[in-house]
């Protein structure tokens, strides 16, 4: 008995916990705090992702979309309401379905039903000033979701996918094993002897860093500088001098006595040159890293999870550093994207990004109606033909990696590119970390075009603000190999990072607020306006057969069938978001549709007299006016139906009267307009209630219930 | 074949002082090894009998697979090169023989079958070679050769899924096609979700009809088909055709307009591949991206074979094409047509299985496309009524295999049309009522689905029917299944058999003056195939073949001027390539000698010359000299 009472209140103990745990009005009020001071690597990371994801259940899910050469797993943070998506698949029944049973298409999840953004951090394992981004966007969306009501909006109505550490294993070695990785990991035998990964660099003095090791060399390159005795300052090719030489080297040594240092390292492919666009050279020999486009694990989960999560509409892809933005495209010339498309980019987005960073914008920018005017201007002027085409060049804060001076496109397979080019997204990549914005208290340096100065400056900020812990002071060592010498230098972390702290915090406050205005530019799908008008009643129905012979028309009433009525139904779907439902390059892609809507109801109890069970609209123009882009019209819908499609339509029968073909129910059009008018005429047996479900790959999925009066 | 031999070969000159002997290190090929005799004829196939008169299913096949392993472990090994999307095994079985070294160690055959998924007849193909391979090791010299030579790396199914509900379940001839990945055909935003459906349950989905007045087509006068009314005006009863058998699943009116299957997985490899063709992006497949990197790891793969049906054809890859605009190409196509069809009617006069393309590739490229030409000719002797095509591009694997491999690949499509039993008129082509007879004659009747009324859930009353059923159409109806296998077994061993091999045929010494002679070494690879692509070299992926020599302490290489004229110093109308160190590289063409010249001094009477040919497809050969006082 008593044990018995012992297990019964431990199972009621057990339901109390779990209600707590389950109560959302209790998680939201749970915080789960997070610091700026120092970086969080990939451990933190994901043990913050952990905690947040249990803490708050009801906006947030954690998903693995891939795992790492080295078996870590790469994290997304989903960010959404989770319980208000609508997703189609939901109120379609279907019948008769193949006895196979095949069971490939998994259940939509209700965020896919949002307009998504994808946010992402460290591509490049040494370059992750973009996790801590990431973990600050979480944070106040996460903190601001039961307080500041445009937060709030924010994440009812999107997803936000955030990918704090895309590289685990880069970032890993950067952070935790103090050795910068801009690369993923990889096992592999560089220098064919039979071992695997055995030459990396080395921490020789067990300090947790890999920093550096001078020493004393007729040949070196290298001078100590003569203001800050801890620099060292390279010389030109040919320079001569009459100071001591050195020669600068990675901590490293020969760990398997082959003659050579760090031949065999863990470093493998750069994940943000194995994208598939222009991946490969203009004469078909590879060009990108990898294999083949997507062969790091990394890629291959991005591709997979932007593949099936096609509500994405935004994208970045942070880097360090610099502090500008690179847009899309750097493999090909701007000609290759939609004009459209590039209006939207410049002139809202980089507008807004040069405002925030808080660079001077272009007056063309300023004065869009006045394009024609500065691209004549610049015809002359410019030897850029690109930006005569535009009307402008591009600011040092937002610009191409295309070289678009000399007409040559930068490198292979970048991922900004590919997520434009390939699944039609507003992608950029933010490159963060601009010191002598990012420090609020940063002293002037005097320009003089060589690094040396900023590097002494920032020494000495760092010696003043943050005790010199950012720097190895010099102390004698000796290498087996080299002999005498020092290990010193720079941590290698923060060589190409946002200083922890007040710096870091404004550079993520800063592209916190840029994300936040891309957010709400998004497309949104409404249906409003549901009309409905009974055309005809009847209460004792029955069924019925025509006789014809000649022009004798006989007809014969069969059994009684109850309740019938002719329903019109009429909706008006609109986009209430700025931007169009696709870009004008998503909308020419395969991969992509067209906005539908679908009017639902029980298909025993409902016949389509006119208009079709589901109707496609097009390409949903957004409410803002695109500044510099004159046409107003978004570029068509869809052209590239499959090919399957269009043979499908061309042979397919219906074999019911109502195909839509007569005049009232053609649409316009397919045109710039943010709404649709849509109607069906219905026959409805008895009471069954009917549904409208707009569907939009990117702008979202909206249920409306149709009221009969 | 292998037939001149160095130790057959003797140098007779009678200036010679020393004696040298040759020790042979390898035995010599041409002397044919087997284990078993072969009484009647017996070749060993029913060591380990397979039938091979109907379509396996996935468990069928892949038990097969591991029994055969299972009694020839000393020749295969099966391994799952990874899981596909709906998580079935890819079964992979690699034959070689085990005692005559590793199976990386030697020239590789790859062959794949069905990438397609309604293609099966690209399995029982694959798993017809391997069964030819492991059960005559033993009783037939030329696969005994092979089989010690080379690998063959067997991938019989490699869109497992779809093939094994193409032949387990009912289908169209055409379905399925891709990998399952889920897909939005109809852009209604569900995915996947109206697929064909075997309406009546006779285990074949046929075509459906529907009585109508504006109907196109009527039943044929023998109620077997429907067939197309002629007259406007003919009074018949009319049917409009609706499509394969299916419901309509999501009562959208319309009927299997978003079946199965995704991305085509033969527009899914790197090479060429685009979006528009191979949405999503390439790789993106597990059953194609396993393959792949299968590929990738094992560069000693020389040639792949990759299956398909149908229409008989021998698809190539060919290398890239100079680049010319498109009325130059125009221009020299009707500059050279005349000239080419006169020369390759010539050429047909002496064999008809001659072929000739018009085709410029670029420069560097020119091996490849001779040895593709000869080989697709062969092959057009080999598979009779095949016809070779170029091919490449598009994302298509056998693309991928030569442009970023480096290996020559091929596509097959199998089976066509039954013109060698069928066609009546002789005009190449099989009718509609040629085919039916051969249906009733051939196949004694088996095969067709008569037309029949069917009652409908969503159409009402239709008729179902007059279509041929999915193994007669698009695979060989189980009857010719080992007649089609058997051919294209011998062509994939053919391709193995001219895969390089390097030897040094040939050895002379001529003394110069005092104690100095010119050496001079013949190699050879009297095989097809060069020793490597002129595309794995572009690539970076071959290491050239090596000439190395080593000496006894008192023998010296002196190294000789550059500019020394190439010209044999043993037979001067002859060329040769002075070697200035103890290491030379070079690369053998298919059917090539090369011939080196070493200067050599040497100290006192006796002393030893090795020398070393490596290659890294072609194997090894290596030959000692020995200096010896004459007796």
């Amino acid at each position: 008995m008593r044990s018995a009472n012992q297990t019964n209140l431990k199972s009621l103990m057990v339901l109390i916990v779990l209600f707590v745990v389950l109560s959302p009005l209790h998680s939201s009020a749970q915080k789960v705090s997070i610091q700026f001071d120092k970086y969080h690597g990939y451990t933190e990371t994901v043990h913050y992702l952990e905690r947040i994801s249990k803490a708050f259940p009801d906006i947030t899910e954690l998903v693995e979309i891939g795992k790492s050469n080295m078996g870590r797993p790469i994290w997304v943070l989903v960010v959404s309401n989770m319980h208000n998506g609508v997703t189609l698949d939901r109120f379609v029944e279907l019948r008769n379905m193949r006895k196979e049973g095949v069971n490939n298409v998994k259940p939509m999840k209700s965020y896919q039903g949002k307009p998504g953004h994808w946010i992402c951090g460290s591509t490049h394992g040494n370059e992750f000033t973009g996790t801590e981004v990431c973990l600050y966007i979480i944070d106040r969306l996460i903190t601001g979701y039961g307080s500041e009501s445009e937060i709030k909006k924010l994440v009812d109505h999107h997803t936000f996918y955030i990918c704090p550490v895309l590289n685990p294993d880069g970032v890993f070695n950067s952070v935790e094993k103090g050795k910068a990785q801009r690369a993923n990991s990889q096992n592999k035998d560089d220098d064919r002897d039979g071992k695997t990964n055995e030459d990396g660099p080395d921490d020789l003095n067990g300090d947790g860093f890999i920093t550096s090791f001078r020493y004393p060399d007729p040949q070196g390159r290298y001078v100590i500088d003569d203001q800050d005795s801890r620099l060292m300052t390279r010389l030109g090719d040919h320079e001569e001098t009459d100071r001591m030489r050195y020669s600068v080297i990675r901590e490293d040594t020969d760990n398997d006595k082959d003659g050579r240092r760090g031949e065999d390292p863990e470093d493998g492919v750069d994940i943000n040159r194995n994208f598939p666009e222009g991946w490969f050279k203009e004469n078909g020999l590879p060009g990108g890293q990898g294999k083949y486009p997507t062969s790091t694990p990394e890629a291959h989960a991005v591709a997979e999870f932007f593949t099936n999560h096609r509500n994405i509409i935004m994208a970045q892809f942070y880097h360090t550093s610099g502090g500008f933005t690179f847009r899309p495209m750097g493999t090909a010339p701007h000609t290759k994207m939609h004009p459209m498309d590039v209006a939207v980019f410049d002139l809202i987005m980089g507008k807004k990004y040069l405002e925030i960073i808080g660079d001077e914008i272009p007056e063309a920018w300023q004065n869009p109606e006045s394009l024609d005017r500065f691209k004549t201007e610049l015809k002359e002027k410019s030897k850029n033909k690109y930006a005569a085409m535009r009307g402008y060049e591009l600011p040092r804060g937002w610009r191409v990696s295309y070289n678009e001076s000399r007409d040559r496109r930068y490198s292979y397979g970048m991922a900004t590119d590919w997520a434009y080019m390939q699944y039609g997204m507003y992608s950029i990549t933010t490159e963060l970390w601009n010191f002598r914005k990012d420090i609020p208290d940063f002293p002037e340096i005097k320009d003089t075009g060589r690094s040396s100065d900023s590097w002494r400056a920032l020494l000495k900020y760092q010696d003043e603000k943050y005790d010199g812990k950012f720097f190895v002071p010099w102390k004698q060592y000796i290498h087996p190999e080299l002999g005498e010498g020092e290990i010193g230098g720079w941590i290698p972390i923060y060589r190409n990072n946002a200083f922890p702290g007040k710096p870091l915090v404004q550079v993520c406050e800063k592209h916190w607020k840029f994300e936040h205005f891309r957010a709400s530019l998004m497309p949104r799908i409404e249906i409003t306006d549901v009309q409905t008008r009974v055309l005809f009643s009847t209460d004792n129905a029955r069924t019925a057969s025509v006789f014809r012979q000649g022009n004798h028309v006989s007809i014969e009433k069969g059994e009684p069938k109850g309740k019938f009525r002719i329903i019109e139904i009429s909706a008006t779907i609109e986009n209430k978001g700025k931007l169009a439902t696709h870009l004008a390059r998503g909308s020419e892609l395969s991969g992509n549709r067209e906005d539908v809507v679908w009017l639902i109801g029980d298909r025993d109890k409902v016949t389509f007299i006119q208009g079709t069970p589901f109707q496609k609209l097009g390409v949903l123009a957004g409410t803002m006016d695109i500044p510099g882009y004159n046409e107003r019209t978004t570029p068509s819908s869809p052209s590239s139906r499959s090919r399957a499609m269009r043979r499908f339509y061309r042979t397919q029968y219906y074999p019911r009267e109502w195909r839509p073909e007569s005049e009232e129910f053609q649409q316009e059009p397919e045109a710039s307009r943010p709404k649709r008018n849509v109607k069906w005429l219905i026959k409805v047996q008895g009471n069954t209630p009917l549904k409208i479900i707009a569907t939009s790959q990117k702008g979202g999925t909206q249920m409306a219930e149709v009221p009969i009066k | 074949m292998k037939s001149i031999k160095s130790h057959h070969k003797k140098a007779t000159a009678g200036w010679i002082v020393l004696v040298f002997l040759m020790t042979v290190a390898s035995a010599p090929l041409f002397a044919q090894k087997k284990n078993q005799k072969s009484p009647g004829g017996y070749h060993g196939e029913l060591d380990f009998p397979i039938s091979w008169k109907s379509y396996y299913s996935y468990a069928q096949w892949t038990q097969i697979m591991h029994d055969i392993q299972k009694k020839y472990s000393h020749l295969s090994d099966i391994q799952s090169i990874g899981k596909t999307r709906m998580g079935r095994h890819q079964y992979l079985i690699t034959i070689t023989a085990k005692s005559t070294g590793k199976h990386e160690q030697k020239p590789a055959m790859w062959v794949d079958g069905a990438v397609h998924g309604n293609e099966v007849n690209g399995i029982t193909c694959s798993l017809y070679l391997m069964w030819y391979l492991l059960t005559r090791y033993d009783y037939d010299p030329y696969v005994h050769d092979l089989v010690d030579r080379c690998t063959f790396y067997i991938l019989p199914g490699l869109n497992v899924d779809a093939n094994a509900s193409y032949i387990e379940h009912p289908n169209t001839a055409h379905n399925p096609r891709e990998p399952f990945r889920p897909e939005d055909n109809d852009g209604d935003g569900l995915y996947d979700e109206d697929r064909t459906e075997d309406v009546d349950g006779d285990s074949e989905i046929s075509v459906m009809y529907i009585q109508h007045q504006d109907g196109e087509y009527k039943l044929s006068a023998d109620q077997r088909r429907f067939v197309r009314v002629q007259d406007p005006e003919e009074k018949i009863t009319r049917f409009l055709r609706i499509g394969s058998e299916g419901f309509d699943n999501d009562g959208d009116g319309f009927i299997n307009e978003d079946d199965i299957g995704g991305p085509d997985p033969n527009r899914n490899y790197p090479s060429g591949w685009n979006l528009r063709v191979g949405n999503p992006y390439p790789m993106s497949e597990p059953c194609t991206r396993n393959a792949y990197e299968f590929m990738l790891d094992h560069p000693n793969i020389f040639a792949g074979f990759h299956y398909h049906n149908i229409g008989r054809l021998i698809m190539f890859v060919t290398p890239p094409r100079q680049e010319r605009s498109q009325i130059q190409r125009a221009d020299q196509y009707l500059r050279n047509r005349e000239r080419y069809e006169e020369y390759l009617k010539k050429k047909r006069e002496q064999n008809k299985y001659a072929q000739v393309f018009d085709i410029q590739v670029r420069e560097g490229y020119e091996d490849d496309m001779d040895v593709q030409a000869k080989i697709v000719q062969m092959g057009a002797r080999i598979l009779k009524n095949y016809r070779p095509v170029p091919t490449g591009g598009m994302g298509q694997a056998q693309a991928s295999t030569y442009d970023m491999l480096g290996a020559y690949g091929y596509l097959i499509e199998l089976w066509g049309p039954p013109v060698f039993a069928a066609d009546e008129n002789d005009d190449g082509r099989v009718s509609d009522e040629e085919y039916l007879k051969w249906i009733d004659i051939e196949l004694n009747g088996e095969g067709w689905v008569k037309p029949h009324e069917w009652e409908h859930p969503d159409l009402g009353p239709i008729w179902i029917g007059g279509t041929r059923k999915k193994h007669v159409y698009r695979t060989p109806p189980a009857r010719y299944i080992e007649m089609e296998a058997l051919k294209n077994a011998q062509f994939v061993m053919y391709c193995a058999s001219q895969f390089p091999e390097v030897d040094i045929t040939d050895i002379q010494v001529k003394p110069v003056s005092h104690d100095l002679y010119w050496l001079q070494v013949e190699v050879t690879n009297d095989h097809l195939y060069p020793t490597a692509s002129d595309r794995s070299i572009k690539l970076g992926r071959t290491e050239k073949d090596r000439l190395q020599i080593k000496t006894s302490s008192n023998i010296s290489i002196v190294p000789v001027l550059k500019g020394v004229p190439k010209l044999s110093p043993i037979d001067n109308r002859q060329e040769c390539i002075p070697v200035r160190s103890d290491e030379i590289e070079f690369r053998l063409r298919g059917e090539d000698s090369l011939k080196f010249c070493i200067l050599i001094q040497t100290k006192g009477q006796k002393g030893w010359i090795d020398i070393n040919i490596w290659s890294q497809h072609g194997g090894t050969d290596r030959q000692r000299i020995e200096f010896k006082p004459r007796p």
